[in-house]
């Protein structure tokens, strides 16, 4: 008996483990790729005289491709994105939590019905709009549209972070003798903090990710590095050591950050929906 | 006297629920008012009524004779201690005592609230844990800290929501008899919400009783103990339960059993045939003692440390009664016994009805 | 005053409505714009009423997409699901080897999917790509993965089931984690063995955790653009155009912006629908896994 239990104990953990060698090879391999000079692509898999040059190449906008600018615009666009989400959404979020009103319950399922719509419904017209108004290709565009990723995250998971706190906290404070903007930003905005950073995190990464927005709504000037990345892929000969190291470097933020909001996680990705 | 805080017409519902229907309340200034009644009955709302947290949809909350509508919780200068504590879950139990104090409207100079919050946490006992964060305290601790707040500061009024009911058995005996010796509360008009009618009693300058929303009786302790307004105020005070037993208004208005086995002059202002209750409190029933005499059987007894208490079968009815130990000795099931009660203690009410409980009948 | 008091939730989600309406405004334009024929050879467009709809519906590469679209998200999905699960259930082990694998479960949701269909596409590129030299010793070397039909198809399915499995798997160890433990201790006292319990007990009570995160993959891959984008572009032939891929090519290539949007309308009442579906069933379940753990 306790040699079959120990037996089924490897065998769960050798399965475990065959999964996340699924998982973690593509990463692995695409490091190894981008370590590969340009002349042994071809000739080798696993050995090969290890070199930066891609990384090199990629970073210093050779190959006419400005990936160091991508890299900045998805910097400020997807900041940008998550700022003013924050700046608008946190008020709406705290509103809906703590009063039924009419318009709240419509604004919050106009929002999570964004979260299913087809992007490019939305998309096709903006990109005409865009053109005539002059945001193509540009951070105000791109900080805009964006929202429709950032925004109804932000509301929703928030919402549900203000509902479990208890209105009587805020009410001691108004009785404290501090006025509501004072009961907000004293009381109910310190105790929900951890579940701001994470959400904030969490729609950076988004935004980051994103790829149909800046693929049809940007050229050049607001360009990001998602779409950055598959230029490397196109022209003649691809380059694929240069593919591996933008793609390498384009999930370097999105990685680092996700390892900090472990904990928050189960909460962001179901809209709140489940909580942890 | 005047009054410090008014309630006229509070009306107040949640979607279905009516939680406040039409209640009247007037609180004297510097009197120490309790609220009694069972969870749900509106306890908790007319305190956020009067403090500004809750809207009320009907009717009108007046502090020392100003209409409060519109204004804000706080500029109404009243303190609450919530049931739930409502302690700054991220803060020490030092800031949260401090924090009426550090705020713009009640601000002390640093030193001068350290010295208060001393005194406080002194009176309180929780000197030793005003370090502690709030989440390593015992309810018992929190629920001194969160009254501690409200003493601390000056206010027009103090609402107090079950402020003693997670403290430990003894220890709430003991801040019972303190609290009202604290001189912020001597000084303040103090509402408080309690479900226990000893609370009530031993606190209340006057006690109201409140059900469904509604204030049933308003009085001193004596008024709400020998003249409560229905049954249900009866049953709510004292233990053992006052003994009430059915029977009926008799042609020269005396009041006669249902089984007919019990007959008691009481002089009812009803009329002949009526469906009563009497009700005998278990403490004005004495064994031998002067007034009417009653005689049945012992059914049960059971000590009370120095008093037991004694169910007696009268016919078909059951009344128990506490008398002192040495009284007692030697009664054993089914030992027949002879009761007495004085005429001044009998209530007469109107049988209960499926819609409320029976009124007080007067009694000559 | 008193008004005050019930504008104040107004206030402050007014900023919060003006850029929700700002969102909306495209939405709506876009609605307006599949009643006519505007495209970039038609800047000054006729009202066509429902004609795009009704060529949307005719036109065989709509069936085609349509039925592309549902092998994709079912296969997805599906996959999604048993590995998600399965992953959870051997995570929630708590073993040392579990515990340590956990604290990266994360990392291919966190990569933008087209760059995950970047990296699968260098993987499975038939020359340098690494799956076909590591497939040679087994004789099946030399295959072409994403320029077959089929290949195209599973490839597609075996990126979004690389990058999307760790999201079940989450939320399915969230829902684990959350179980009461009574039933179970109950079930151990009554000897009931694994599969016993697991089918009777666990099943059940996991499954509203589990719907949530198959709502959402079922959704989103029904929309998939980026992983088909960066992976086939929709080849080889018509064989991987699911409907968004469609609607870019039909109002981005070929600038017929009015038809594009008109199959985006289409897919957003699909998704709209499954979503409806779905979400009855998820509150069905959930009232007889509260049963369950009442038991």
């Amino acid at each position: 008996m306790t040699l079959r239990k120990r037996l089924s104990g490897w065998l769960a953990d050798a399965a475990l483990i065959l999964y996340f060698v699924f998982a973690l090879f593509p990463i692995a391999w695409m490091v190894i790729l981008s370590l590969k000079p340009t002349n042994q692509l071809f000739s080798t898999y696993f050995s090969f005289s290890p070199t930066l040059d891609g990384y090199r190449t990629v970073l210093g906008d050779s190959e006419g491709i400005p990936f160091v600018r991508f890299f900045v615009n998805s910097l400020v666009v997807s900041l940008g994105a998550v700022a003013l989400s924050l700046l608008v959404g946190l008020p709406a979020a705290y509103a809906s939590a703590r009063w039924r009103f009419k318009g709240s319950e419509n604004l919050m399922f106009t929002l999570l019905s964004f979260r299913f719509a087809p992007e490019l419904t939305v998309i096709i017209p903006l990109f005409v709009l865009y053109q005539k108004l002059g945001l193509f290709d540009t951070y105000v565009g791109m900080v805009w549209v964006l929202q429709l990723v950032t925004l109804p995250l932000i509301v929703w998971i928030m919402r549900s972070y203000f509902a479990d706190l208890t209105p009587e906290l805020e009410q001691a404070a108004l009785l404290d003798g501090y006025s509501r903007k004072q009961a907000f930003f004293k009381v109910a905005i310190p105790l929900v903090k951890p579940g701001i950073a994470a959400v904030s995190l969490l729609a950076f990464i988004f935004a980051w990710n994103n790829f149909v927005f800046p693929l049809i709504l940007t050229s050049n000037e607001a360009q990001t590095v998602t779409v950055g990345a598959l230029s490397f892929l196109g022209g003649d000969r691809p380059k694929y050591n240069l593919t591996a190291a933008a793609a390498l470097v384009s999930v370097v933020p999105p990685l680092l950050l996700a390892l900090t909001i472990q904990r928050y996680l189960v909460r962001g990705l179901s809209f709140g929906a489940v909580k942890s | 006297m005047s009054t410090a805080i008014a309630l006229r017409g509070i009306r107040k519902t949640y979607g279905k629920n009516t939680a406040l229907d039409g209640l009247e309340l007037d609180v004297a200034e510097g009197e120490f008012f309790c609220l009694l009644g069972p969870s749900g009955a509106g306890k908790t709302t007319t305190l956020k009524t009067v403090a500004g947290l809750e809207q009320p949809d009907a009717g009108t909350v007046e502090l020392d004779g100003k209409d409060m509508r519109g204004v804000e919780p706080y500029d109404r200068g009243v303190a609450m201690c919530f049931e739930s504590y409502a302690l700054y879950p991220h803060k020490s139990a030092y800031d949260n005592l401090a924090s009426p104090l550090r705020s713009p409207r009640h601000r002390l100079p640093a030193a001068q609230a350290r010295e208060r919050i001393g005194e406080i946490a002194e009176l309180l006992g929780i000197s030793a844990l005003l370090d502690r964060p709030v989440g390593r305290l015992s309810n018992g601790q929190r629920q001194r800290v969160a009254l501690g707040r409200v003493l601390v500061r000056p206010a027009r009024a103090f609402l107090l929501d079950e402020p003693l009911s997670h403290l430990d058995a003894k220890l709430r005996q003991q801040m019972r008899a303190e609290l009202k010796a604290i001189g912020a509360v001597q000084r303040t008009t103090t509402l408080y919400v309690t479900h226990d009618s000893v609370e009530a009693l031993a606190l209340g300058d006057r006690i109201g009783v409140i059900r469904d929303g509604r204030l049933v009786q308003t009085g001193t302790r004596e008024e709400i103990w020998y003249r409560p307004s229905d049954t249900e105020v009866a049953r709510a005070f004292g233990r053992p339960r006052i003994n009430l037993l059915p029977g009926v208004v008799t042609q020269d208005g005396g009041f006669r059993s249902a089984d007919g086995t019990i007959e008691l002059p009481v002089g009812a202002q009803a009329a002949p045939g009526t469906d009563v209750l009497i009700g005998l409190r278990p403490r004005d029933i004495t064994l031998h003692g002067p007034g009417h005499e009653l005689t049945g059987t012992v059914y049960v007894t059971e000590v009370l440390g120095r008093s037991v208490e004694v169910t007696v079968r009268l016919g078909e009815q059951q009344v128990s009664l506490v008398a002192p130990r040495s009284d007692t000795t030697g009664l054993r099931p089914d030992d027949p016994v002879r009761l007495s009660v004085r005429p001044e203690n009998l209530l007469l009410f109107e049988a209960d009805r499926p819609e409320r409980p029976g009124r007080r009948i007067e009694t000559r | 005053m008193g008004w005050r008091l019930t504008l104040r939730p107004y206030v402050l989600i007014v900023p919060a409505l003006l850029l929700t309406c700002g969102i909306l405004y495209p939405f709506g334009l876009g609605l307006y714009y599949t009643l006519f024929d505007f495209s970039a050879s038609k800047p000054q467009p006729d009202m066509v009423r429902f004609e795009n709809y009704e060529t949307v519906f005719t036109q065989e590469a709509f069936w085609n997409s349509a039925w592309v679209t549902v092998l994709y998200a079912v296969g997805a999905a599906a996959v999604e699901t048993v590995l998600g699960v399965a992953v959870a259930l051997l995570l929630h082990r708590s073993t040392i080897v579990g515990r340590v694998l956990e604290k990266i479960l994360i990392l291919p949701l966190m990569i933008a999917p087209v760059i995950a269909a970047i990296i699968w596409k260098l993987m499975l590129q038939p020359s340098v790509g690494v799956i076909n030299y590591l497939l040679k010793p087994f004789g099946l070397g030399g295959v072409q993965w994403t320029d077959t039909p089929t290949g195209a198809l599973l490839s597609s399915i075996a990126v979004d089931v690389w990058v999307y499995t760790p999201f079940v798997a989450i939320l399915a160890l969230a829902g684990l984690r959350s179980l009461p433990t009574s039933p179970f201790e109950a079930a151990a006292v009554d000897g009931a063995g694994w599969w016993y319990t697991f089918r009777r007990l666990t099943l059940p009570m996991l499954w509203p955790y589990v719907l949530v995160a198959v709502i959402f993959r079922f959704m989103d891959s029904l929309k998939v653009f980026d992983i088909i984008y960066a992976l086939t572009e929709g080849g080889p032939g018509d064989s991987t155009v699911v409907l968004q891929i469609r609607a870019y090519l039909e109002a981005i290539r070929f600038q017929r912006y009015s038809f594009g949007i008109s199959y985006t309308i289409v897919l957003w009442a699909v998704v709209y629908l499954a979503a409806m579906v779905l979400v009855k069933h998820l509150g069905k379940i959930q009232r007889k896994a509260a049963e369950v753990a009442a038991k």
